[in-house]
């Protein structure tokens, strides 16, 4: 179990980065809180990467602060962070336990340590087989299951994951969710950034959304959808939706089954439910809020963003 | 910095190179199959040489009239000597020395009667010894195959005691001196003590050879060095890397660990020097005459440890700064090929070891520990030299690991990106190379 915080897991203070004439990151500030599962998304080229690298101290902001468990990032810091990048890979020549070991080693956990914990995680992923074998060895879903048992080993505070679930199948997405979640049961802050906003709607408590450097979205995922939530419900089942009190306009779906309803002024969600519900001409299978996906969500600020900066 | 980390990576290092086919092969394969090779070329020469079966007996046709003995004093019945015989023929008159035409009638029928007994195989050869021997000293051997040294010593001896048997009594010398009129004596200049001819050649190669496994050793492991970098940012590995050890942590223990590793390869080659040198005499006179002195050998291993600091920190950069293995092994391939330059003049340094071209390379911080070393086996190398040459290879080595720290710290993320002299040379005007480990966008290029 680790010891919680008391204060933010990550702090990022108005913290800015620039290339050359190129900023990167422009006074971008959010926390991390301890023990959540948290999301960073934006589109390619918004400063994700930039800014994880910040966060673990492998670049230096030109201005602003970055606060990582409890105070700025040293060494002893470091060795509480589990770190998977996008771009993964391990030592190709060499057997899985000794890579896993290796890298535990070098976060402070003792060999024998490292070594036990490594056959117990392998044996929780299906990997015990190939325990001695050579990661060259290994399917790529395979390798991306020994960098996630080699990111979480030395049992960190803090895991910052980028694109989790990239290449695995359904069985594999599964499991590694399952240890995700062990992690975060026990207290590990979970940071990742992802394109698939489905994940994020399932696992993440809070989300930061950065594009072209800036803060664009920030808060709670069901927030953040109540933000964009239309004024609108979306209905199905039968019946004369034009004709139905509150109803300004509808839209059927593509299938044919669901139909967005868009309220009038005045109209509630409320107030349509009753019209449904006292009106014989309707027959309703499902009624819910027209809330946005967050793919939606991405699309509409990433496509906004895009276009106003010519994109 | 954490010792600790330092030692994991240096443990790490040493232990994966170690078991590399390559290093397995280059530190006992290389000794073991060159120790296999000079037996058998030893065994094959020496016996070709010194084997006298194949000349049991040789013919002799003295044009010159000097032939008098034809056993040699004190050689027994057994000797691999061969047996030296006077080619005649009862038949034929001998001619008077003043009719030419009738000599060179007679001694050809004479060389007929010797070619027709070497091809009866009674004779194994035959010597003519020309008309004019005493002035001109030619003596034709005729024979089939190899001609062993030793055959030519033996027809030399024999020669030798056809001159001594000639010899006035009134010479104030040894006879068989004529022969042979002087017998060498090499000292060493500084000791006055007597050298071999193994001692002397020893000499000469043996700084040579010296060079040799030095450059072998050192390319090899700093090749490792700059392999292991471009494969730790081929396989992204570097990134998770930079997260759990500083990148002066991780350079140090990988000079570290490969240092270790260069000086196990030496030590193995010189274990198999050592087992060569206890088992054969001339091995050891051809070592001893080299004389190191305890003073020598500190500063041969002091500049092995610099020379090998400047390699490893100009692959590391190298490596660093390199997109792919191949690509890193080109630009290696051009400093190794510097580093080799020294053996490439060789000529220049037996010619001159005190001529402007040693000494540039003596004082070029790539080939100054060659270019020294070479010149301590053929001359004086004064001391003001030594002191500059290792003066300048001092701070060649911290230049260079202040460049590759750098360059390290600058392009240990560039994935796919080749760090440019240009992008290398603005960071390091702007100060930011301290400051960053950079991504991609160090030129310029998008941010992720």
């Amino acid at each position: 179990m680790n010891t919680p915080l008391n204060g933010c897991a990550i702090c990022v203070r108005n913290v800015t980065k620039r290339y050359g004439n190129f900023t990167a990151v422009d006074a971008l500030s959010f926390d991390v809180e301890p023990g959540e599962i948290f999301a960073m998304l934006g589109p390619n080229g918004a400063g994700k990467t930039t800014m994880i690298r910040m966060v673990l101290d492998i670049l230096k902001p030109d201005t602003g602060s970055i606060e990582v468990l409890g105070g700025p990032i040293s060494d002893a810091t470091k060795d509480r962070i589990g770190y998977l990048p996008e771009e993964r890979g391990l030592y190709r020549d060499v057997p899985v336990i000794d890579v896993l070991t290796y890298l535990a080693q070098l976060k402070g956990v003792p060999r024998a340590e490292a070594q036990r914990r490594a056959a117990t995680m392998l044996e929780q992923v299906g990997l015990e087989a190939n325990i001695k074998s050579k990661v060259s060895e290994l399917s790529k879903g395979m390798q991306q299951k020994v960098q996630t048992v080699a990111t979480v080993l030395h049992r960190p505070s803090l895991v910052i994951i980028d694109e989790p679930f990239s290449g695995l199948d359904p069985v594999n997405t599964q499991m590694i969710k399952d240890l995700l979640y062990d992690l975060n049961r026990d207290g590990t802050t979970i940071v990742m950034s992802t394109h698939q906003m489905n994940f994020i709607e399932e696992m993440a408590n809070r989300l930061v959304m950065i594009d072209h450097g800036h803060r664009v979205l920030y808060g709670s995922v069901q927030d953040v959808r109540d933000r964009f939530a239309e004024d609108a419900v979306v209905v199905e089942g039968t019946g004369d939706w034009a004709a139905l009190p509150g109803v300004r306009s509808f839209d059927l779906s593509e299938t044919g089954r669901e139909v967005t309803l868009h309220l009038a002024d005045g109209a509630t969600p409320d107030s349509i439910m009753q019209s449904l519900a006292t009106n014989s001409g309707y027959q309703v299978r499902r009624f819910e809020l027209a809330v946005p996906s967050l793919t939606d969500i991405f699309i509409q600020v990433a496509g906004g963003n895009n276009n106003r900066n010519g994109g | 910095m954490s010792w600790n980390k330092i030692f994991l990576v240096a443990k790490r290092e040493y232990w994966f190179n170690f078991k590399r086919k390559s290093f397995l092969f280059s530190a006992y394969g290389v000794p073991l199959l060159t120790l296999v090779a000079m037996f058998l070329i030893f065994q094959f020469t020496a016996n070709r040489e010194s084997n006298l079966d194949d000349f049991a007996r040789i013919g002799v046709i003295d044009r010159a009239g000097i032939v008098s003995v034809l056993d040699a004093p004190g050689l027994s019945a057994d000797s691999d000597a061969p047996e030296y015989v006077l080619i005649s023929d009862p038949s034929l008159p001998v001619p008077d020395n003043d009719d030419p035409e009738a000599r060179d009638a007679y001694f050809t029928a004479l060389e007929q009667r010797a070619r027709e007994q070497f091809d009866a195989g009674e004779l194994d050869g035959y010597l003519v010894i020309a008309d004019q021997y005493v002035m001109n000293g030619v003596v034709n051997l005729y024979t089939e195959g190899n001609i062993p040294a030793a055959l030519s010593s033996d027809i030399g001896s024999f020669m030798g005691r056809q001159v001594s048997a000639r010899a006035p009594e009134a010479l104030e010398m040894e006879a068989n001196l004529l022969a042979q009129p002087i017998e060498e004596v090499m000292r060493d200049i500084d000791s006055g003590d007597e050298m071999s001819e193994a001692a002397l050649v020893g000499r000469m190669l043996l700084p040579f050879i010296f060079v040799f496994i030095y450059v072998l050793a050192t390319s090899t492991t700093a090749q490792y060095l700059m392999n292991g970098i471009v494969e730790e940012k081929e396989t992204r590995m570097m990134e998770i890397l930079a997260t759990s050890i500083r990148p002066t942590e991780l350079l140090w223990g990988k000079m570290l660990g490969l240092a270790a590793l260069s000086f196990t390869q030496i030590g193995i080659w010189l274990a198999a020097g050592a087992l060569l040198v206890m088992s054969l005499e001339g091995a050891r006179e051809f070592v001893g005459a080299l004389g190191l002195a305890p003073l020598d050998i500190a500063l041969v291993v002091f500049m092995f440890v610099i020379n090998f600091l400047l390699f490893s920190a100009t692959m590391l950069g190298i490596g660093a700064a390199s997109t792919a293995e191949a690509e890193s092994r080109q630009i290696a391939g051009i400093l190794t090929f510097i580093t080799v330059l020294p053996m490439a003049g060789v000529v220049t340094f037996f010619t001159n070891p005190d001529g402007p071209i040693p000494l540039f390379f003596t004082f070029f911080p790539f080939t100054a520990a060659t270019g020294l070393i070479l010149r301590f086996g053929l001359t004086t190398v004064p001391l003001w030299q030594i002191i500059l040459s290792l003066a300048i290879q001092i701070v060649a080595v911290f230049v260079m690991m202040w460049l590759a720290a750098k360059i390290f710290r600058l392009g240990m993320l560039m994935y796919g990106k080749r760090l440019t002299p240009r992008t290398l040379w603005q960071a390091l005007r702007e100060g930011r190379a301290t400051l960053t480990t950079a991504s991609a966008p160090v030129d310029g290029a998008a941010a992720k």
